[in-house]
């Protein structure tokens, strides 16, 4: 047993070139998110920044009764739910059509260049991003215009004064902006299959269609299933910038979405301990999701992170 | 399993190396920290010696050179210190050299942020309604002004305004911060300068091509919008949008529609509640007849700054609940236009059933921001008396006129802007406040009292608006502006959850489908308000409101 540890040890000394490279992303790790894992204790205090840390009374749960006895935090929990299931369902599998559709493409020349269109918008600002879509939905937006040339509607519509809309917006604004950029994992790990595989296949009669499915989606399944996983853990969370930029008072009551709602009830007011107890529950609740969707997903398909 | 326990005690392994290589960094600083403070209080101690006299500003006494960082709390100040004319000649003058800081965004997270890590920057201004203020007083990390005053500069007492420094003095004795902008009632009745901001402006070519037609009662404003419709749906081919409030529900549709009602801030010595004022409400509900007539949009209700900007500068609004200060760039843009006539004027908006002129708004003793001296500060006796110096008509016109001779001259015993400087000042601002930095480009210590007399006459366009507001300016309602409560305390999140939620009712009122309807939604809300804790909140306003009459009285 001795043995095999120093074993180990070798090896790590052995490969300290590549353990260096992995050193700055672990200090990275422990400063970001472990540190400030301490600080989760002033969800249970009466925290003032003008105060030492740990010296705020403690007040048990009381944040916790808060946010609990709000009706605005589950109407917010509803919208997160809503607008994450809708991106979850309808938005995660768009990324991986795109890949393999790119993937056929035979012009090297052409794919490169429509996969570099598709990931630009990702290097927007959504500060920037939200402005050119609130333009484009706006009355003489381009979305009214070409509604109307087409027959669809006979007068303009302030789209984003409608809260019944607001779900499939941040949907359909988020896949646009973000189609291109989540596609590259997936267009990578087509990259890595085995030629070879391919080859055989063609020889055995397969046809494209039956090579994508055969060789193509099994070979990437590992990739969707972890990435699925991890979506189905961050079900909680959304797009701060793009909601914050997009909501107003006309649409709040379908675009508040918990970060929000932290946003408006904890951080405009300087309630850190509301906030830090609100994401406390959160964390908690994406944790068990994570641990949920590992273990379905690994009895399904045999595929997990862990 | 045992694989795995290798690597885990690997992990934490590396992580002690690090927290002790942090602790190791942290305790360098707090040594480094701690020999820097003896050398700042042995410089103190041979100008204390030289006993500073009230009768003399004290910069004369030392004007080595030295920086002092200054934060400005206003994400979208782009001034810098050391390029323009003004900004050299008091660096040469005084030997202070400005280090200007914006936040990146809020202010208020900004400088919490910063007190947190127990750095702040020199001098701090910061705007007066914000909560980090509070906090930097209450959590000692700035100086009381009065005592290091006495201590360095008694100065400061000729120059800073008894007013000001009892408006801003706490309840230990001591003044903490000192204001820009700030207006007390007596010098308003005197000068008839106001500060008064608020104006309903409506676009003169229009408003004139349409007869004039009447906007204070609820049937010419109906009317009006209708005739609007029927006659000028479109402007340049874009439609027109017949109306815009600014700053949206909270202000626009609020606060400053209930002051151009003359709805009353207090009834019999207590504290009203506008928001239930009958006119107030009828005036609501005329909003919601013309929403379902078609004739308004609630664009005002959603537009983003952006695409509000975009309208105003294509003159497409009609008319506008809107700070004429707001139009000082506009305005003489559109009047240069091709169409010279597309400019707003400010006119009667809605009135009140007795047809009373607005309650606007003055300037208050609050002034705009307050600028402190942070304890991180290493020169805290250089900090004072520059701020002395900003404060003293000397001060002041060295920041708001320049330099003498270069951009401004004496002319009969008055000090004048050259005329030079006068048409930049008209033709070309950005150059203006670039390279001489005269002017409105270091405000962060403007006293109006002082400068307003050296201001150059304004341009015909904007000088109609700012007119109109004067006139229409409740001096004595200053003391009413911002009763509310704010920060984290109980009473401050009951009125947070009151006033969001009153963002979301007001605009179910405006396009509620009938008056049935909109009183349905209405009682809800004032039902909800009295859930969220609403009686706290007025006795938290009245006793603002007492407590600021005591001061007053003073």
């Amino acid at each position: 047993m001795f043995q095999y540890r120093t074993g180990q040890i070798k090896t790590f000394f052995r490969q300290w070139q590549l353990q260096s490279m992995v050193i700055p992303g672990i200090i990275w790790m422990f400063i970001f998110c472990y540190i400030p894992m301490f600080w989760l204790i002033i969800a249970f205090m009466d925290f003032s920044i003008a105060k030492p840390m740990l010296q705020s009374p403690f007040v048990g749960l009381k944040h916790f009764q808060d946010f609990i006895t709000d009706d605005r935090f589950w109407r917010s929990i509803r919208n997160t739910l809503g607008m994450s299931s809708i991106k979850l369902l309808l938005g995660f599998p768009i990324p991986i059509f795109f890949a393999l559709m790119l993937n056929e493409i035979r012009t090297i020349r052409f794919k490169r260049t429509v996969q570099t269109i598709s990931y630009l918008p990702h290097f927007i600002a959504w500060t920037i991003f939200g402005g050119i879509m609130l333009n484009w939905l706006g009355e003489g937006g381009v979305i009214n215009q070409l509604m109307m040339a087409l027959g669809l509607q006979d007068r303009e519509i302030l789209f984003n004064s409608d809260a019944k809309y607001f779900w499939w917006i941040t949907y359909f604004s988020d896949t646009l902006k973000e189609t291109g950029w989540s596609a590259i994992i997936y267009i990578a790990a087509i990259a890595g299959i085995d030629p070879g595989l391919y080859e055989a296949a063609e020889l055995d009669g397969a046809n494209r269609w039956q090579r994508m499915w055969h060789i193509t989606i099994q070979s990437i399944r590992p990739t969707i299933a972890i990435l699925f996983i991890l979506a189905v853990s961050g079900i909680l969370g959304s797009n701060f910038e793009q909601i914050f930029m997009l909501k107003n008072n006309m649409n709040m009551k379908m675009a508040e979405s918990l970060d929000l709602y932290i946003y408006n009830m904890g951080l405009v007011s300087g309630r850190h301990s509301f906030s830090t107890a609100v994401l406390f529950v959160r964390s908690i609740v994406a944790l068990g999701l994570l641990f949920l969707a590992n273990y379905t997903s690994k009895k399904l398909t045999g595929d997990s992170i862990f | 399993m045992k694989h795995n326990l290798i690597k885990l005690s690997m992990v934490i392994v590396l992580a002690m190396i690090l927290t002790l290589g942090l602790a190791a960094c942290t305790k360098t600083e707090n040594n480094e920290n701690k020999p820097s403070s003896p050398p700042a209080e042995s410089t103190q101690q041979p100008q204390t010696e030289t006993t500073p006299n009230p009768e003399q500003p004290a910069w004369q006494l030392d004007t080595s050179p030295v920086e002092l960082s200054w934060f400005v709390g206003a994400s979208w100040y782009g001034h810098s210190w050391g390029e323009s004319l003004t900004s050299k000649y008091v660096t040469e003058k005084t030997g202070v050299n400005v280090k200007l800081e914006v936040p990146s965004g809020e202010a208020n997270e900004h400088i919490t942020l910063m007190m947190t890590s127990g750095k702040l920057p020199d001098l701090i201004s910061m705007g007066s309604w914000e909560n980090a203020v509070k906090k930097l007083w209450e959590g000692d990390h700035v100086y009381a002004l009065n005592e290091l005053a006495e201590q360095y500069d008694p100065y400061f007492f000729k120059v800073a305004g008894d007013g000001t420094l009892k408006w801003y003095r706490q309840e230990n004795g001591n003044t903490y911060g000192v204001p820009n902008d700030s207006y007390s009632p007596n010098l308003m009745h005197e000068t008839g300068m106001t500060a008064a901001n608020q104006t309903f402006l409506v676009r003169k070519d229009l408003y004139e091509e349409m007869g004039k037609p009447d906007l204070s009662t609820p049937e010419g404003f109906l009317n009006a919008l209708q005739l609007l419709k029927d006659k000028y749906p479109e402007y340049k081919g874009q439609p027109i949008s017949p109306f815009f409030a600014q700053g949206n529900v909270p202000y626009g549709m609020s606060e400053y529609l209930q002051n151009l009602l003359a709805v009353p801030h207090e009834k019999d010595g207590k504290v009203y509640d506008r928001i239930t004022n009958p006119d107030y409400l009828a005036w609501l509900k005329t909003f919601r007849t013309a929403y379902e007539r078609g004739l308004i949009n609630v664009d005002f209700l959603v537009d983003s700054d952006t695409q509000v900007e975009e309208k105003t500068n294509n003159a497409r609004y009609f008319m506008m609940i809107r700070e004429w200060t707001g139009m000082t760039a506009v305005n003489p843009m559109l009047a240069a236009s091709g169409n010279p006539d597309s400019y707003y004027i400010a006119v009667d908006g809605p009135q009140n059933s007795n047809g009373d002129s607005a309650k606007l708004f003055p300037g208050n003793m609050d002034g705009w921001m307050v600028t402190m001296i942070s304890k991180s500060t290493k020169n805290p006796e250089r900090a004072i008396r520059f701020l002395t110096y900003l404060a003293s008509e000397e001060g002041q016109r060295d920041l708001f006129l320049g330099k003498e001779g270069e951009t401004w001259e004496t002319v009969s015993g008055k000090p004048q802007l050259k005329a030079d400087m006068a048409k930049l000042l008209e033709t070309d601002i950005e150059k203006l406040e670039k390279e001489y930095g005269i002017m409105d480009t270091y405000w962060m210590m403007r006293n109006p009292v002082i400068i307003n007399q050296w201001r150059p006459e304004k341009a015909p366009v904007i000088k109609q608006m700012e007119d109109f507001a004067n006139g229409q300016a409740d001096i004595d309602s200053g003391i009413y502006k911002g009763l509310d409560p704010l920060g984290d305390s109980e009473v401050a999140v009951s009125w947070a959850r009151i006033s969001q939620n009153w963002e979301e009712v007001l605009p179910e009122l405006i396009t509620a489908k009938d008056e049935a309807a909109f009183d349905k939604i209405f009682d809800n809300f004032l039902a909800r308000r009295v859930n969220y804790g609403f009686d706290k909140v007025m006795e938290y306003r009245q006793a603002e409101l007492d407590v600021r009459k005591a001061k007053m009285a003073e």
